[in-house]
C-alpha cells in the first residue's frame, strides 16, 4: 500500500511540475521554439491517400522551398520543419494526433485533414490550443458555420461550392431536368439540398432525388429507372465520392445511359478519380473543380515541379495545400512572428495571389477562402494529348458566386 | 520460486495500479486515456466472452451510444463530466435490456450475428438522426466541465478519468469473483447442467449482458469526453471487432488481459500513424496472427501460466 501511496504522491508532484512547465513557450525570439513547424495531418493509407496523402506533404515542402528562395536571408522563419501524420480517416486518431502535433512536435500549423468528421475534430483542438489549422480536404460547411473558430481556416472547396457550381451551370447550359442520386449521410444530404436549390434557381427541375446506401457497390436500381422517369431526366446528378463514384460510373457505362440521353454530372471528383477510372469511362461528365494543373502556363510550371518530385500530376487539393502553407509563411513574414493571434490577423481579409488562385480572399467573417471555381468536363480518351490531361475547363465561376454567404451561426 | 511468489495477487494488483498511475508519464496523455477507456471496454467484452462464453460482436452499440448520450448530456445540460459519463453508462445499460433479451436466446455464431445486427441498427440510427448526433460529422464540441476546474490539459484529465476506469474494472473483477460469476462460468462450461441445477440461465445471461454493456458505456462515455466529440466510428462494427481483438490478444477469460491488449493496440495504432508506413492494418494483423498461433492463451494468459509454473 505504501508503494501505491508513494507513487500517487509522485504522480501528483509530477503533475504539478508538468503544469508549470506546460505554459506557453518562454518569450525571447519572435519565432516560438526557434523554428516554424508545419504539420500535414492526412489520410496516408485510405480512400483519400491519392488525392491528398503523401504527396500533400511534398506540396507543403515545395511551399517551404519557395518561401526560402523568395526571402533568403530576410526570412523571418529561418528554420522550417515539415512533419506529417496519418489520421486513417478516424476522427479520434485525428484528434489525438492533432494534440500531439501541437504539443510534442511543436507544430505551428496543421494543414490538409480530409474527411469532415476528422477535420471538425481537429478544429476543436486548434480552438483549445489556440494554434492554427487550415483545412483543405474536407467538404463540410460546418467548418465555417456552426463549428467555426478563430484559429481554423477552410481552404479549397466545400459542399456548397461543388453542388452549387455544377447544379446551376449545367442547368443554365440547357440540361433542365435532373435525377439526383446521393449517398445517405451528412455530405450527400448537404449536397442534395444545395444542388436541388441551385437547379431550381436557374430554372431547372429535379425530377426525382433518391438517397442511396453508403457505402454501396450496386446502383443498378437507381440507374435502370433513370431513363424511364417522367419527364425524362437529361442529366444524372451523382453526389457520390471516391469508391462509390467509381462503382456508379462503371454501372452507368454498363447500362449505356449516355446513349439513352441521360448525361452525367458529378458532385465531387478529383483528377486522381479520373485517372483511376480512365477518361473514356467518364467522357463528357461535368463537375466543379477549383484548380486544374493544365489550365494555364503558371499552373503547368508548378505541376512540372510537382511531377518531378512525385511522378504524378497534382490534384486541386495538392495545389491548395501548397497555397495554404505558403500563405501561412507569408503571414508569418508580414507579421514578423509565428504567434497564432498575429498570424490570424495577418490572414484575415488577405488577398491571395499565388499559383492556386489569383483572386482569393480569406473572408474575415468566417475564415473561408473564397476564390474562383471552374466548371470542368472530362475529355474523351481521343482528345487526351498527354498523361493526366483529362479536363477541359468550360467556364469560370467568379469568386463572389462560387461560395455561400457567411453563415450567421459562425461566431469567431 | 521468486517468480511464483511474485505471482501472488496483491503484488500483481499493486503493479497494475502503479502501471495505471504512471501511464501518462510514459505514453502521450491523450493516448493513455484511450488505453484506459479501451481497457475497460475490453474487460467488459471479456466478461461475456471469457466468463459466460458469449461472443458479442455488437458491443460498439453500447460504447458508441454511451458516447453520444454522454456528449448530449454534457452539451445540453452543462452538468459536470462525471454526471454525463454515468448518464451515458446508464443509457447503455437501458439499451442493453431489449437487445440482450432478444440476443441471449441464441448461442455461438448466431449470438454474434444478432448482436452485430443490432449494432448496425444503432449505427444506422446514429447516421440518420443528424439533428441529434451530427451524422457523419459527429457530435462535436463536447465540454469537459468539472465545477469550474480546468481539466483541459489531457495529463490532468487522465487522473480525473482514471477513477471511473478503476471503479469499472473493480466491478468487473468483483463480478468474476462472486458466486454470480461462478454461475456464469458454469453456464459457459455446461449450460444444460447449470439449468438442471436450478439456475435460470437466461436471467443470468441477461444480467451479465446488461452489466457488460454498462461498463462498455462507461468507457465509451469517458472516451467521448476525453476527445471532445462522439463520432460514427464509435458505433461502427470495426469498434466491436477491435474490442474482441484486444481480448483475444490479451487472453480470453483473464479480465486483465484485455487491458494489455488495449495498451498494445492503441499504442501501436498511435505509433504507426507517424511511422510513415502506409499499411497499418498489415502490422496489427500480423501481430494478431502471431499471438493467436504462438500464444494461444493471449499475452497475459501465457505470462500467467509461466508465472504459476
Amino acid at each position: 500500500m505504501t508503494l501505491v501511496r508513494r507513487s500517487a504522491a509522485l504522480a501528483t508532484a509530477g503533475a504539478l511540475l508538468a503544469g508549470c512547465a506546460g505554459g506557453p513557450g518562454g518569450g525571447g525570439g519572435k519565432i516560438s521554439d526557434g523554428k516554424v513547424v508545419l504539420a500535414v495531418l492526412t489520410d496516408e493509407s485510405g480512400v483519400y491517400a491519392d488525392l491528398s496523402g503523401k504527396n500533400a506533404v511534398e506540396a507543403v515542402k515545395m511551399a517551404v522551398a519557395d518561401y526560402k528562395a523568395k526571402y533568403g536571408g530576410k526570412a523571418v522563419a529561418k528554420k522550417i520543419e515539415v512533419v506529417d501524420a496519418d489520421h486513417q480517416n478516424k476522427p479520434d486518431v485525428a484528434n489525438s494526433k492533432a494534440q500531439e502535433l501541437y504539443d510534442r512536435q511543436k507544430a505551428d500549423l496543421i494543414v490538409d485533414v480530409p474527411t469532415s468528421s476528422a477535420a471538425l475534430a481537429v478544429a476543436t483542438v486548434a480552438k483549445n490550443k489556440k494554434k492554427l489549422f487550415i483545412d483543405v480536404g474536407a467538404a463540410s460547411t460546418e467548418l465555417e458555420g456552426k463549428q467555426c473558430n478563430k484559429y481554423t481556416f477552410h481552404y479549397g472547396y466545400n459542399s456548397y461550392m461543388l453542388a452549387h457550381g455544377t447544379g446551376s451551370e449545367v442547368t443554365k447550359d440547357g440540361s433542365k431536368n435532373w435525377y439526383i442520386v446521393y449517398p445517405d449521410y451528412a455530405f450527400g444530404q448537404d449536397m442534395q439540398k444545395t444542388f436541388s436549390a441551385a437547379v431550381k434557381e436557374t430554372g431547372g427541375t429535379v425530377v426525382k432525388s433518391d438517397p442511396t446506401p453508403f457505402p454501396n457497390d450496386n446502383f443498378s436500381t437507381f440507374l435502370l429507372k433513370a431513363p424511364g422517369l417522367n419527364p425524362k431526366p437529361q442529366v444524372l446528378g451523382a453526389m457520390q465520392a471516391g469508391g462509390d463514384l467509381v462503382n456508379l460510373v462503371k454501372q452507368y457505362n454498363e447500362y449505356k445511359l449516355r446513349d439513352k440521353g441521360v448525361g452525367l454530372a458529378t458532385g465531387l471528383m478529383f483528377l486522381t478519380d479520373i485517372h483511376s477510372l480512365g477518361p473514356d469511362a467518364l467522357a463528357g461528365t461535368r463537375f466543379t473543380d477549383f484548380w486544374y494543373w493544365n489550365a494555364n502556363q503558371g499552373n503547368r510550371a508548378w505541376a512540372d515541379k510537382f511531377q518531378a518530385k512525385t511522378g504524378k500530376r497534382p490534384t486541386a487539393v495538392h495545389a491548395a495545400d501548397y497555397s495554404a502553407a505558403l500563405q501561412y509563411l507569408e503571414a508569418v513574414q508580414r507579421g514578423g512572428t509565428d504567434k497564432s493571434g498575429d498570424v490570424v490577423k495577418q490572414l484575415e481579409g488577405h488577398q491571395v495571389n499565388d499559383v492556386f488562385t489569383a483572386t482569393g480572399t480569406i473572408r474575415p467573417q468566417d475564415h473561408l477562402l473564397v476564390h474562383d471555381a471552374y466548371i470542368a468536363q472530362v475529355k474523351p480518351g481521343s482528345e487526351v494529348k498527354e498523361p493526366w490531361d483529362y479536363e477541359k475547363i468550360l467556364k469560370t465561376i467568379p469568386a463572389a458566386q462560387a461560395f455561400q454567404q457567411p453563415d450567421p451561426a459562425c461566431k469567431l | 520460486m521468486i517468480l511464483s511468489r511474485l505471482a501472488g495477487r496483491p503484488v500483481l494488483l499493486v503493479i497494475g495500479l502503479v502501471a495505471a498511475l504512471l501511464l501518462p508519464w510514459f505514453v502521450y496523455p491523450p493516448v493513455a486515456l484511450d488505453i484506459a477507456c479501451w481497457a475497460l471496454f475490453a474487460a467488459a467484452v471479456d466478461l461475456l466472452l471469457g466468463f459466460t462464453g458469449l461472443l458479442s460482436f455488437g458491443h460498439a452499440a453500447f460504447w458508441g451510444s454511451a458516447a453520444y448520450a454522454t456528449g448530449l448530456i454534457a452539451v445540453h445540460s452543462g452538468l459536470p463530466f462525471p454526471v454525463a459519463v454515468l448518464g451515458g453508462a446508464a443509457f447503455s445499460a437501458v439499451l442493453a435490456v431489449p437487445i440482450g433479451y432478444l440476443s441471449i436466446r441464441l448461442r455461438g455464431i448466431y449470438f454474434a450475428m444478432v448482436t452485430l445486427a443490432f449494432a448496425q441498427m444503432v449505427y444506422f440510427v446514429a447516421n440518420q438522426w443528424r439533428d441529434v448526433t451530427g451524422g457523419e460529422n459527429g457530435l462535436q464540441g463536447i465540454p469537459r466541465d468539472f465545477f469550474g476546474v480546468d481539466l483541459s490539459d489531457p495529463f490532468f484529465f487522465y487522473y480525473a478519468g482514471l477513477p471511473f476506469i478503476l471503479a469499472g474494472l473493480f466491478v468487473a473483477w468483483r463480478i468474476v469473483r462472486s458466486p454470480f460469476g461462478r454461475v456464469l462460468v458454469s453456464i459457459r462450461d455446461n449450460s444444460a447442467r447449470a439449468r438442471a441445477l436450478g439456475y435460470s440461465i437466461d436471467r443470468y445471461k441477461l444480467l451479465v449482458f446488461v452489466l457488460s454493456a454498462a461498463l462498455s458505456g462507461l468507457g465509451g462515455g469517458l472516451f467521448a469526453i476525453g476527445h471532445g466529440f462522439a463520432s460514427l466510428d464509435g458505433v461502427y462494427w470495426t469498434t466491436s471487432g477491435q474490442a474482441v481483438m484486444m481480448v483475444v490478444l490479451g487472453g480470453i477469460g483473464t479480465l486483465w488481459g484485455g487491458a494489455i491488449g488495449a495498451a498494445l493496440i492503441v499504442e501501436l495504432n498511435d505509433r504507426l500513424a507517424t511511422a510513415g508506413f502506409q499499411e497499418t492494418g498489415i502490422i496489427t494483423g500480423a501481430i494478431f496472427i502471431v499471438v493467436v498461433l504462438v500464444f494461444r492463451r493471449g499475452v497475459w494468459g501465457t505470462a500467467r501460466t509461466l508465472l504459476e509454473r
